[in-house]
């Protein structure tokens, strides 16, 4: 049981990371955070910063991979605050908040930066079993993100975000083996809400709309990932798929536009190391390539993160 | 317990999930009730036709005939009949047939308004009129593109409608709504003879034109022109002999105007690369920087001899509507600072600010009035302004068509003499001159000197302002701000800006001159 509890702090950072990574800074970023199966302890709060850069130069025209001299590399750089608080053993809640810099190393497109969406979920234990050989547990998670500032949508690639505000819903198995070994599952489910452009119409998916509201489509998601933990390590791999299920694919030489379909495959690692000194921190490195997609750009990522627990309720 | 929070969580996201988000497509236009009905429309002067009668019209059976009488019969059968498909056709088109298509040019252009794609080698391919479907599709719909083919196809609206007037008054056919008490009007009813059909005579001189600048889109262009017409017969305004005879006058007007678009310097407007090195050896001639295309792959310049009258000795450009050649060249804004001078200096300087503090106020105008690749293009988005007014106003399809023919006219005469200016002087765009200038929306594919933006909307703004006078103030600062736009986004300098504000006026005083003789008043 000693060994569940090392692991508590640091095992929701992942998915977080991974979340990070952009297609055309599409991916909703709860869908991919809270998909592991590990509670944080009551009392705990752990919290970190983040740096990272996603970088692509091909990406997707519907399903026509190509590069664009005018564009050149998109790199994003992410800086990001997150917290996760154990409320009691079986519920915690957890709050995010990227700050997110574009920018192409070809053609004239300006830079977009600002901050991009606050995330606040609550994450609910509903079962657990153990046995000899290890723990199963199953989780439910409910979040709300929302766009923190007025940045446009509407200039992808270089936009930050989609500036929608997402709700979603998600369930996640584990199953923990006492060697250390792990699997776990997780889906989700994103709505999203419409959003709104600067300007009075628009084209896509063979429609010219004659308003500046666009209809944003809801976003499924899946993640599988296996690994091992043991003492002050820490290592898994990832799978994840992001469909958005509806919208129309980017035309022959047309710009990214908000509600195209934008779908990933990625793969993805992380690892992780617990510090002896100082007490309470850890460090960890993150990174993921997508390896298909549709409407989105051919990416890798990478994160660096420092995070400290702080212990409000005497344990153990 | 559990279960059951489960269960309520669940419940929320199907609930949220299933709010409606669609989003309607359609510009929702009211049934057309005409404030007045414009009767003497038959004798509004004509601007391309040599008469309202050039295209004769056969007259009708009178309404006693068996065979006029069994026309009745089948539209009253075909009443009874309707399904929930047809009557939304039918509320459809009762919005004005003028409004309706112009709804859907907008949208072809912004369909069709894609730049080809480079080839691995970097070259670009040509959109081919005899290859429509090809990639890259004919035709690509820029904005000199846009603007010639909204004015095609409202000048002929408008003399098809002056014609279907004068042929409607002078032989003063009833609708069957009124000659016959059985069958129902599912539109609002008006006084308006019904020989030939309005709605038909839409149908064909648009579907003509349409089919012509758009080939490729001929599936969609027919299909809605056959439902325009199918409109008008069940919603009891018009006899298959109304229609019959109006498609007829709409086709042949519409080829008067093929025949002229055949012909009028189009075909040669993109040039050649020989063409395209003489652009550049004549700015170098005369000591000034010359322009060079940003894109990349560097892409050859957007229509160079569209505005132009000649090129090395050669005659080019495509024809005016309202301007000579010699307005043209006598309206041409004086030349910009020259590309080594102080002053071109400050104006970088200034555009060179802008990009550094591009706020999200300007950006967001700067989007507002982007009408970049994919949209509808600046014409476009000033129809889309002219809509509003026309429909607020009630006009008849007649005055409709005036309206959107007199902003066309402007447009596409600020589109040649813009183009004119931009290839006689080849200037330079901010980021060519200072790399550090980055964009707040993609650099156009053509020389800097005058906006495009500006001229378009200085044009625009002066016809609405002729033509909706209480309104003036608003399209003056509609024009204004999209003119800034542009030096807000870093791709122009504000001398671009206020010359092609000043040089849109000049070229649209000779369409509000023809308007102020046309007969129609206001």
């Amino acid at each position: 049981m000693l060994q569940y509890a090392a692991l508590d702090a640091y095992t929701y950072m992942k998915k977080t990371l991974l979340s990070l990574v952009i297609a055309f800074n599409a991916v909703p970023a709860m869908a991919q955070t809270l998909t592991d199966g590990i509670m944080m302890g009551r009392g705990k709060l752990c919290t970190g910063l983040m740096y990272g850069q996603e970088n692509w130069s091909t990406y997707w025209e519907g399903t026509l991979e190509r590069s664009n001299q005018n564009i050149g590399t998109l790199q994003s750089q992410q800086y990001m605050w997150m917290g996760i608080y154990g409320i009691t053993d079986r519920l915690n809640v957890i709050g995010s908040l990227p700050y997110v810099k574009n920018h192409t190393s070809g053609g004239t497109l300006h830079d977009m930066e600002g901050l991009q969406d606050f995330t606040l979920a609550a994450k609910y234990r509903f079962y657990r079993l153990d046995s000899d050989k290890g723990r199963f547990t199953a989780h439910v998670v409910g979040s709300f993100s929302t766009p923190m500032s007025n940045y446009t949508p509407d200039f992808l690639p270089l936009s930050i975000g989609l500036h929608s505000t997402n709700l979603a819903a998600r369930v996640t198995f584990n199953y923990t083996f006492r060697q250390g070994w792990f699997v776990n599952g997780s889906s989700g489910y994103t709505y999203r809400s419409n959003v709104t452009l600067d300007r009075p119409s628009y084209f896509t998916n063979n429609t010219f709309y004659e308003t500046n509201e666009v209809r944003m489509y809801d976003v499924f998601d899946f993640n599988v990932d296996a690994g091992y933990r043991i003492a002050k390590w820490q290592a898994n791999l990832t799978y994840m798929q992001m469909n958005t299920l509806g919208g129309g694919d980017i035309r022959r030489q047309d710009m990214p536009f908000v509600n195209n379909m934008m779908n990933a495959s990625r793969i993805g690692g992380v690892l992780m190391y617990y510090l002896s000194k100082p007490k309470d921190f850890a460090v960890r490195l993150t990174a993921s390539s997508v390896i298909d997609g549709r409407n989105v750009g051919r990416s890798t990522q990478w994160m660096a993160g420092i995070f400290y627990t702080f212990h409000f309720t005497k344990t153990e | 317990m559990n279960r059951k929070k489960i269960f309520m969580l669940s419940l929320v996201v199907i609930l949220v999930s299933q709010c409606n988000r669609d989003v309607s497509f359609d510009e929702s236009l009211p049934a057309l009730q005409p404030s007045r009905l414009d009767e003497n429309a038959g004798t509004w002067k004509m601007i391309y036709m040599s008469s309202p009668g050039q295209v004769a019209v056969a007259a009708p059976l009178p309404v006693s005939d068996p065979s006029y009488q069994s026309e009745l019969t089948s539209i009253k059968d075909l009443q009874s009949k309707l399904n929930p498909t047809q009557k939304s056709i039918i509320d459809y088109w009762s919005g004005g047939g003028v409004l309706r298509w112009n709804q859907i040019l907008r949208e072809l252009v912004a369909r069709y308004n894609l730049p080809p794609a480079p080839l691995a080698d970097g070259s670009y391919p040509v959109p081919d009129a005899e290859n429509p479907f090809a990639d890259p599709n004919f035709p690509f719909a820029n904005p000199p593109y846009a603007a010639r083919a909204y004015s095609y196809v409202a000048v002929a609206q408008y003399e098809a409608m002056k014609a279907a007037w004068y042929y409607k008054y002078f032989y003063n056919r009833p609708a069957p709504y009124t000659v016959d008490n059985g069958i129902q009007a599912l539109v609002p009813k008006t006084a308006l003879p019904a020989y030939p059909s309005e709605d038909a005579v839409l149908s064909g001189v648009s579907a003509e034109l349409l089919k012509s600048l758009f080939p490729a889109a001929v599936e969609e262009i027919t299909k809605k022109a056959a439902e325009q017409r199918s409109a008008a017969l069940w919603s009891g305004k018009a006899a298959a002999s109304d229609l019959s005879a109006g498609l007829s006058l709409g086709k042949s007007i519409a080829a008067l105007f093929t025949a002229r678009a055949a012909s009028d310097g189009m075909k040669t407007a993109g040039g050649n690369k020989a063409q395209w090195q003489m652009l550049v050896d004549n700015a170098v001639a005369r000591g000034e920087i010359p322009w060079l295309s940003l894109d990349l792959p560097s892409r050859p310049p957007m229509l160079p001899f569209f505005g132009l009258r000649t090129i090395g000795g050669t005659p080019v450009g495509v024809k005016a509507w309202m301007m000579t050649d010699a307005d043209i060249v006598n309206d041409r804004p004086l030349p910009p600072p020259p590309t080594a001078s102080a002053e071109m200096q400050d104006q970088v300087n200034e555009v060179k600010y802008y990009s550094q503090n591009l706020t999200r106020e300007r950006l967001a105008i700067v989007h507002k009035w982007a009408d970049g690749a994919g949209t509808y293009t600046p014409p476009g988005h000033w129809n889309d302004i002219a809509a509003e007014y026309i429909r607020d106003a009630r006009y008849s399809e007649v005055r409709a068509a005036r309206v959107f023919a007199l902003l066309n006219i402007a447009l596409h005469d600020a589109a040649v003499a813009c183009w004119e200016t931009k290839y006689y002087y080849f200037n330079p765009r901010p980021t060519q001159m200072d790399p550090a200038i980055r964009t707040g929306t993609g650099i156009p594919n053509f020389p800097s000197y005058a906006s495009g933006h500006s001229t378009f909307s200085g044009a625009s703004a002066a016809v609405l302002s002729y033509l909706f006078p209480s309104s003036a103030q608003y399209f003056s600062d509609q024009a204004t701000e999209a003119s800034l736009s542009r030096l807000y986004g870093g791709i122009h300098y504000r001398i671009d800006c206020n010359t092609g504000l000043t040089h849109g006026n000049k070229v649209a005083s000779h369409t509000i001159t023809f308007a102020g003789n046309d007969g129609a008043g206001n």
